[in-house]
């Protein structure tokens, strides 16, 4: 699993350090210069440090990787072309439909879709309280001269005040409960499936797919335990929940480069390859020699011509043109036809 | 993946594919769909060569390539292969669907499905492999197309054939876990 | 796109068509509450699949081969399969039919209670009560009023041998009607007919391990590859062994793709063949003296027959080179050991049985049978096909293979039967005839189970017309058939996995069927609603049986004695044997997987019979009007009618509707394009279907499937000509006209054709 540092990419060294410095420099500016940052979240602080280094340099050695490459300087190629316009509007329309709602999972089953739904919405809404809590570009005052109107800040700047008590309140207080209460229901649902498909039980593994569900797991719960905790037992169990709560947040940070969760990162190239697709169509449709039918783009038939030779493959046929000419049809009628000769030459086809 | 020594794959036994005994019946498509890592989708590919002049059909389940160019154009690294040479479908969490794997394997195996822009390939029936039962369209194939056993098995059932997992694809040549049967003392089978 | 298949669409313009309003409803309301709808298993498998309750050992329904299969059964419920390694004859291997077949289970389409029709309204459900009694005083007011041969009753073989049985004695018993008759008189009559003849018995003569080291192996009219798909495996492993197969079919099926030596016959001139070969053997003398001078009869009449029949000749008539009719001949005439193979392609025919001694008499010149890999057989089709042939629901049979009109055999099954022999109703009418008689106004009522006249006889707008005229027609199907959307009662019966008994395969090998399930809701067993219904009609003492154990029972002493005797067999032996193999006389017996060992035939004279069959012409030769040839067969995802098949979704998907398969050549000549609509026209109907131009058919003949309904029905097309022995219909040949309608057909995948709407 730390093979990716085994041999260390230098573009990737390279970016992964920037990234980190920003954050840093982001973090002390943001938190006017460490005034408004919350001392007691520098744990959080390392780890998210961590993982935006790690983060970083795996998606850098990720995007350098020929097919990988090939897309990212496509979508970004397209993207900002003269067709920038209806291609934003297509990017967006799908962020919304298959990166928030994750839409494309439904068809894969109903209850699958729900559990990662909630597991996802869980998370972002999570990552978009605590992050910039833990950043210090978020924090929270009492309103001088009075004892129950909040004042927020983000960035220093006063943006609003309510009332403690109040619905804001109440719902920003709580934020995170309702994302461990959404995550703690996805897990379940996704540990279930994990449980009773055959399917699932045949292939799956400890470290890819029952760490995740079981990390968020815990961080759900001793999440909600602290909420318990002050709201119900005085406190009593406050210094064992927030530890346990802190190294379950924390192994999830630093584990993310590494395991399942780099997924919530590389998932947004789906976009790209819809908007490579849709640029493709246009230009027009590689049709197969065999089945006489369009079958994929041209673009992308001539781009996988060029990533396989990067890759040391190379389906150029002697007579000129590829076997990357043919549909998927295509190739396995050739390689019928191939073991069909081969048998009539030898006049038997049995024994 | 899970092919950990928990795992009770037979390393013996091995598949043997021959086409030209194949009588199109579907009966492994159908069969496929039973397999518990698909949910109901077959994906072994059964097609008329060509209709218009004959009835001869091709079935093909994965070859498993030692190199597979599958695995090796997904940008999503989403494509793995096993300790036991097995090439798994592609890891759903990682699949971004963008057809690669679809275009680049010279065997036309991984099917894109639209709906769910995800890929998914034959993965050797693992529910069934791993608990060293026979992949499911091997078991059911009427015609021994499909064939799932040991060497010495189809040595003695087929003494005239020999197993073949080299390919020529042009300039290229890739091998595999799985075998296709062709005339005695052939050792490649060339495509283009 | 679809309106427009709709009006072009033959139904619009057929004179019968007015005759729809027969029914008591829109065929579309009908479809829409009883279907055939598609039924698919849920995306992750029924509830249950991976953890069911049990697995029960049984066999598949869908063709003779009768493959062992495991269902899967959570809550009663049949949720999945699993492969039977251990059954010897299919060692786990299925068709996709039997893949997919516990998809019948557990479908939105089944009769839950009995249903009786109300015009104008469609069918509603009723009690038991009522159907039954609806049922029973309709049959008794038929049989006062008209006699009791006026109520008729059809059956068929994918029954078990229990109910075979059953239903034979409840037709002669309870029934007291001749006119009883069943679907395998459109599917083995011939070859039954054939073989008594020749042999005195109606079986395959060896078991399948014997065709393992056959040298020549000669397929005459199967589409094996389509219909038996599981006994392709013993062909490709004869042919490992080194097998030559030759495959006489006016089609390239994917069984005669490869084989040494393809005879592209032209269709209904089998026998012709037959004959040419029988003279080349003569000519060249490979023939077996020694088997034929002392253990065969009628040699000499039977060459006598055939001495003019010159390749040249054959090849005129025939259409197949002389070459390989001579390559065909030299293959079997030098060979030492052969099995010769044959279906419904040369049975269905005007002189189906003339075809099968032209077999036989191929086999006996040289006498390879009753040797090891050396054997002699028809491919049994229906799923009971061979059992339930043998014990008396064929109009002219009694238990046994006993002959209704053998004073002796009557005697014998009158006593086990308990009746005076005088009651004993005579020979009736075949399945055929016997809807014609409907349709004449003889028979006024019906009861019928397991047949679907509709789609399986020919000439079936004649069939239509023959139900509209029935005074009351009652029903016993899980499904509302075709044919059953005419009826007045419907009463709902059980599936293949619903109830407890016994089929023998085509190998003869008799195999025990285990209820996985039982039947849902208000539906009954098959037996139960038979068991009552002749309890109404006061003869309840005599179907007072327990447990399909015990009808078993009383079949094997019906069968004792008779060619097809079963008196050794018992539940336990068959399960303990993985089946055993007919004939089996006594409780030590261990059955009888090759026969003739002793070359002592079932004959009375105890020799193998050659039988004289000269060629004759088919019943309506192609002419000017009528210049193409229609034949009709198969597919490999549908079974027969399709009553079961054409509601399972996987099996529908493949080959979602009909296609006319028509060489370029004639094509052209029409000026037809692929998958442009063509109207088939006959003398007696028309239909329209898709074309689908290839060169894997005689260029002289089209071929269509024949497992739809309505509209696109290719019985419309086909005719009622009878073979004179066997009275089995003509299906595999009649004179058509082909008319292009320039149109591009809809896609296959929307069609709606297995609605039969």
């Amino acid at each position: 699993m730390f093979k990716i540092f085994s041999d260390l990419n230098r573009k990737a060294l390279l970016n992964a350090s920037i990234a980190m410095v920003l954050v840093i420099v982001l973090v002390y500016v943001g938190s006017r210069d460490l005034q408004n940052f919350d001392a007691a979240l520098i744990a959080y602080l390392f780890g998210t440090v961590f993982a935006v280094f790690g983060i970083m340099y795996r998606y850098s050695v990720w995007v350098q990787r020929p097919p990988t490459r090939l897309y990212w300087r496509r979508t970004w190629k397209f993207v900002f072309s003269k067709r920038f316009f209806p291609y934003l509007g297509f990017v967006i329309t799908q962020f919304v439909k298959n990166i928030l709602f994750q839409r494309f999972i439904y068809p894969r089953g109903k209850s699958r879709w729900i559990g990662h739904f909630l597991l996802a919405t869980g998370c972002m809404l999570a990552f978009a309280v605590t992050i910039p809590l833990t950043f210090g570009w978020i924090h929270f005052t009492l309103l001088p001269g009075t004892t129950d109107i909040y004042v927020a800040h983000v960035f220093g700047f006063a943006v609003s005040k309510f009332e403690l008590g109040g619905l804001i309140a109440f719902n920003a207080f709580h934020i995170l409960n309702w994302c461990s209460l959404f995550v703690i229901i996805g897990a379940i649902l996704m540990m279930r499936r994990r449980l009773t498909n055959g399917g699932l039980i045949a292939t799956q593994s400890f470290q890819d797919d029952w760490m995740p569900l079981v990390l968020l797991l815990a961080i759900s719960v001793t999440g909600l335990g602290l909420t318990f905790d002050y709201s119900f037992m005085q406190g009593k169990t406050f210094e064992f929940m927030s530890v346990t709560h802190a190294i379950t947040v924390i192994l999830f940070l630093v584990w993310i480069p590494f395991g399942k969760f780099f997924h919530i990162f590389q998932r947004p190239a789906q976009l790209g390859t819809n908007v490579y697709r849709k640029e493709g169509e246009r230009l027009g449709m590689a049709v197969c020699p065999h089945t006489g039918e369009a079958f994929a783009t041209q673009l992308h038939v001539n781009d996988l011509k060029k990533v396989t030779r990067e890759l040391d493959f190379n389906f150029d046929m002697e007579g000129g043109g590829s076997h990357l000419d043919y549909s998927p049809e295509g190739k396995r009628a050739a390689l019928a036809k191939a073991q069909f000769a081969a048998r009539e030459k030898e006049g038997s086809f049995f024994g | 993946m899970a092919a950990g020594p928990d795992s009770n794959f037979n390393p013996d036994m091995e598949f043997f594919v021959d086409m030209q005994r194949c009588i199109g019946c579907r009966a492994c498509e159908a069969a496929c769909a039973e397999c518990e890592t698909n949910g109901q989708e077959p994906m072994i590919h059964v097609n008329y060569v060509d209709r218009a002049h004959s009835v001869q059909t091709t079935v093909q389940v994965c070859m498993h390539c030692e190199d597979p160019a599958c695995a090796n154009v997904c940008p999503a690294d989403a494509i793995a292969k096993d300790g036991n040479g097995v090439v798994h479908s592609a890891n759903t969490s990682r699949c971004i669907g963008c057809s690669n794997c679809v275009l680049a394997c010279p065997f036309g195996v991984p099917k894109k499905m639209e709906a769910a822009e995800l890929m998914m390939k034959c993965n050797l029936c693992y529910d069934r492999t791993s608990v060293g039962k026979k992949p499911m369209c091997a078991t059911v194939c009427p015609s021994g197309a499909l064939f799932y056993g040991t060497r010495e098995e189809i040595r003695k059932k087929r003494p005239n054939s020999d197993p073949v997992n080299t390919f020529k694809f042009g300039a290229q040549t890739v091998h595999t876990k799985v075998n296709i049967m062709m005339p005695k003392g052939s050792t490649e089978l060339r495509v283009h | 796109m679809f309106d427009m298949q709709a009006g072009l669409r033959p139904r619009l313009q057929n004179p019968i068509q007015n005759d729809m309003a027969k029914l008591p409803t829109s065929v579309d309301k009908i479809v829409a509450q009883y279907g055939p709808h598609k039924a698919y298993t849920p995306v992750g498998g029924f509830h249950g699949h991976a953890d069911p309750d049990k697995l029960v050992k049984t066999h598949c329904c869908f063709c003779g081969m009768q493959c062992g299969i495991q269902l899967k059964v959570k809550e009663n419920t049949v949720v999945g399969f699993e492969p039977w390694m251990d059954f010897p004859f299919n060692e786990g291997r299925m068709c996709p039919k039997g893949v997919a077949r516990y998809l019948q289970n557990n479908h939105p389409d089944r009769l839950l209670s009995p249903i009786e029709r109300v015009e104008g309204e469609g069918f509603r459900p009723v009690d038991w009560e009522t159907a039954m009694s609806r049922t029973v005083s309709e049959i008794k007011r038929i049989q006062s009023t008209y006699g009791n041969n006026a109520f008729g009753m059809l059956s068929g073989v994918s029954l078990s041998n229990e109910l075979s049985y059953m239903v034979g004695k409840f037709a002669r018993v309870a029934l007291k009607t001749a006119n009883l008759d069943y679907n395998g008189r459109l599917c083995m009559v011939s070859a039954g007919a054939g073989n008594k003849k020749a042999f005195g018995l109606d079986r395959i003569s060896n078991s399948w391990a014997d065709l393992k080291h056959a040298k020549v192996i000669m397929i005459c009219g199967s589409n094996v590859s389509e219909t038996f798909p599981t006994l392709i495996h013993y062909i490709w492993e004869a042919r490992d062994n080194g097998a030559k197969i030759i495959v006489v079919d006016p089609r390239i099926t994917p069984v005669a793709r490869t084989a040494d030596l393809y005879l592209p016959v032209r269709p209904g001139t089998d026998s012709a063949l037959f004959g040419a070969m029988l003279q080349q053997l003569v000519e060249n003398d490979w023939l077996d003296h020694d088997f034929i001078d002392n253990y065969t009869s009628d040699f000499q009449e039977t060459i006598d027959a055939v001495k003019d029949y010159s390749l040249e000749w054959a090849e005129e008539v025939t259409g197949i080179p002389a070459e390989s009719i001579k390559k065909a001949a030299e293959l079997w005439g030098k060979t030492d050991t052969s099995f010769l193979l044959h279906a419904r392609g040369i049975e269905h025919h005007s002189k189906g049985v003339d075809n099968v001694l032209g077999c036989i008499n191929l086999v006996l010149a040289t006498g390879r049978i009753g040797k090891p890999y050396c054997g002699y057989g028809t491919i049994t089709g229906q799923g009971n096909g061979q059992g339930g042939r043998e014990h008396g629901h064929k109009c002219d049979q009694l238990p046994g293979n006993r002959d209704i009109t053998n004073p002796e055999h009557r005697k014998y099954i009158a006593d086990v039967w308990g009746i005076d022999e005088k009651d004993l109703p005579g020979k009736g009418l075949t399945a055929y005839e016997l809807v014609e008689a409907i349709h004449r106004g003889e028979i006024k009522g019906l009861i019928s189970i397991c047949f679907n006249p509709i789609v399986s006889l020919p000439n079936n707008n004649m069939v239509r017309e023959a139900l509209e005229k029935l005074e009351f027609y009652v029903a016993i199907d899980f499904f509302l058939n075709d044919t059953a959307r005419h009826a007045d009662i419907v009463l709902a019966g059980a599936l293949h996995e619903e109830e407890e008994g016994t089929g023998t395969t085509a190998e003869g090998r008799v195999v025990k069927i285990n209820a996985a399930v039982t039947p849902p809701g208000d539906a009954r067993t098959d037996a139960s609603i038979l068991k009552e219904l002749a309890a109404r009609l006061g003869a309840g003492d005599k179907f007072a049986f327990e447990n399909s154990e015990a009808i078993f029972n009383e079949l094997r002493v019906a069968s004792k004695g008779g060619t097809a005797d079963y008196y050794g067999i018992t539940y336990e032996k068959i399960v303990n044997n993985y089946g055993v193999f007919w004939p089996c006389p006594a409780l030590d017996h261990p059955g009888t997987p090759r026969l003739w060992e002793d070359r002592k035939f079932a004959t009375p004279d105890g020799k193998a019979h050659f039988n004289p069959a000269p060629y004759r012409e088919p019943g309506e030769p192609t002419d000017k009007e009528y210049p193409v040839i229609l034949t009709t067969g198969r597919v490999v995802s549908q079974y027969l009618s399709g009553t079961q098949t054409r509601r399972i979704g996987r099996l529908i998907d493949p080959y979602p509707e009909p296609l006319l398969e028509i060489h370029p050549s004639l094509a052209q000549q029409f000026g037809i394009k692929e998958r442009e609509l063509v109207k088939v026209v006959t003398r007696r109907g028309e239909a329209t279907f898709p074309a689908q131009i290839v060169t894997t058919i005689r260029k002289d003949t089209v071929f269509l499937p024949y497992h739809w309904a309505g509209p696109i029905s290719a019985n419309q097309l086909t005719i009622g000509n009878l073979d004179p022995v066997s009275k089995i219909p003509e299906f595999k040949v009649c004179a058509c006209k082909l008319i292009p309608l320039g149109v591009p057909a809809p896609p296959s995948s929307e069609s709606k054709a297995y609605q039969s709407a």
